[in-house]
């Protein structure tokens, strides 16, 4: 459990999850028809659309909220939502990139160790939760970063949170 | 006894230390009555004293209903209204009608106030009107602040008497479904859902923790209903629980399964083994405490099935497949030194 080999560790970033909005209507039913790589949901009331060049699913509303989902860093959400203001637009709505905002940053890193989960709860009790009946990881959740580990025992941790930097900081934390 | 003045009759039942001055009813009267006149402004409550000691410390003696003055035994205040019971109840008389008692044994600390009276349904012909429906049928809507919590209680009552939970674990249930309850956090979700989390969170508590399974069968609400109000309630109460182990569930499992006591006390020890010696990252303990089942009974001569211990335990027989493998290696490590193999252990079988 030494500093040098936490800041060796790679972290990936799994999953960017960011939100925009098209400041106008939204018809669904004619992305539905005329959209190219479009799922209808009628039932719920929303669009999905993958994009294959940075690998997004952007789930459309007809209020003009985008929830963009898959993306592997910051600026591949933000082209990627762009690129798909942009199909819009050739839709024919009149469409304005506004309030683009990332929500959620998925990280994944794996400890070079395994990681002994009962006495890592009984040593971080507030901060831990582990309820090895509902999830077999640990969930600990970092109030000052708002960031939540998922802390496995093979020593691989999933990271959940807003900021970039965050995971660097997080990595320092773990022991 | 003393000698007693003979002008108030309800008064002279006094057992008490005999009275030297004279009886005066009228004249004692007028006297606190003056005296509580002159001084209002003292204290709300007239306060009584004796004429003669005005700094005594007045005796109280209920049976009689009167005040006593200890110094000299006059009795200052009377008609003091008796608390005693009206009853008196002997060992041998039938224990299902006590007199004494006028309400219900509601506990009030759980409901706000239980002094509400229901009208019960009525017997006898007079009762229903021509077509066979009960008059007055109103008899609902007497505590209706409460309503819910009560229903509630009810509900966890039943829940905890399907599995023969004892009482002191239903009291606790009660008081955290009462604490959330007024809490309000959690006012959005079921009521059931939040009465058999805190039926879980009671047992966990009291040391016999039971499994989520166990709680769903007994539950309408699914697992994951369930787990998701007990992360909640544990939030919202600022509690945390202790983990569960492998040993908590031996003694329950075992008897369900009719094992003798050697085979659960090494069963016990192999699952205490076999987490003491990290065999088995990451599994539930449910499952580990199945997998060793399975391997003291086999090891012995009452044997049983995956499938049945899958049956008890609420485990997929797969998984007590998975953990039986992560244990099987150091099969010979894992067993008490002084258990009696009925099958030795090489000739377990291998999954």
């Amino acid at each position: 459990m030494d500093a040098d080999s936490d800041v060796a560790l790679d972290i990936l970033i799994t999953n960017v999850v960011c939100v925009f909005r098209t400041r106008c209507h939204l018809n669904l039913r004619k992305i539905a028809l005329e959209g190219a790589n479009v799922i209808y949901k009628r039932d719920v009331g929303k669009v999905l659309m993958k994009l294959r060049k940075p690998r997004i699913t952007a789930t459309i509303w007809s209020s003009g909220k985008i929830i963009c989902t898959g993306a592997t860093s910051e600026e591949e959400a933000k082209f990627g939502a762009r690129r798909l203001a942009r199909s819009l637009q050739k839709l024919g709505f009149q469409v304005i990139f506004t309030d683009f905002k990332v929500v959620n940053v998925l990280a994944v890193c794996n400890m070079p160790f395994e990681i002994r989960l009962p006495e890592f709860t009984k040593n971080n009790r507030p901060h831990a939760s582990y309820e090895p009946e509902l999830h077999p990881a640990v969930c600990y959740r970092i109030k000052s970063l708002r960031a939540t580990l998922q802390i496995f025992s093979t020593g691989s941790i999933t990271v959940t949170g807003i900021l970039l930097y965050r995971y660097q900081t997080c990595q320092l934390w773990i022991e | 006894m003393g000698d007693f003045s003979q002008e108030g009759d309800r008064l002279s039942r006094v057992p008490g230390p005999p009275q030297t001055a004279p009886w005066n009813p009228e004249g004692d009267a007028e006297r606190l009555w003056n005296s509580a006149l002159q001084e209002p402004h003292l204290d709300a409550l007239p306060r009584v004293t004796c004429p003669n000691h005005p700094d005594a410390i007045l005796v109280e003696d209920y049976r009689a209903g009167d005040m006593i003055c200890p110094e000299c035994g006059l009795v200052v205040g009377d008609r003091v209204i008796d608390v005693g019971s009206e009853w008196r109840t002997f060992s041998n008389d039938k224990a299902t009608k006590d007199p004494s008692r006028v309400g219900d044994s509601q506990n009030p600390l759980l409901s706000d106030g239980d002094l509400s009276t229901m009208i019960g349904k009525g017997t006898g012909a007079a009762s229903f009107d021509e077509f066979g429906n009960s008059k007055y049928q109103n008899r609902r809507t007497m505590s209706s602040s409460d309503r819910a919590m009560m229903n509630a209680f009810k509900e966890i009552t039943t829940m905890a008497d399907r599995i023969n939970l004892p009482r002191n674990i239903v009291d606790r249930t009660n008081n955290l479904f009462k604490q959330v309850y007024e809490q309000k956090s959690l006012k959005g979700r079921a009521n059931d859902a939040i009465a058999s989390a805190c039926l879980y969170i009671a047992c966990r508590q009291e040391g016999v923790p039971r499994t989520f399974k166990e709680i769903c069968a007994v539950s309408r609400i699914s697992k994951k209903e369930i787990g998701r109000c007990f992360k909640l309630i544990l939030k919202a109460l600022e509690t945390s629980v202790d983990l569960i182990t492998t040993g908590d569930f031996m003694s329950r499992f075992c008897s369900n399964l009719c094992l003798p006591k050697q085979v659960q006390m090494a069963a016990t020890h192999i699952a205490r083994k076999a987490v003491e010696l990290d065999l088995v990252p990451g599994r539930s303990p449910i499952s580990v405490a199945a997998a060793a089942i399975y391997m003291a009974s086999q090891a012995s001569a009452e044997k049983r099935t995956q499938k049945e211990i899958g049956d008890i335990a609420g485990v997929a027989d797969v998984t007590i497949r998975q953990s039986y493998r992560l244990i099987y290696p150091r099969a010979p490590d894992l067993f008490p030194t002084d258990f009696k193999f009925d099958t030795p252990v090489d000739k377990l079988p291998q999954l």
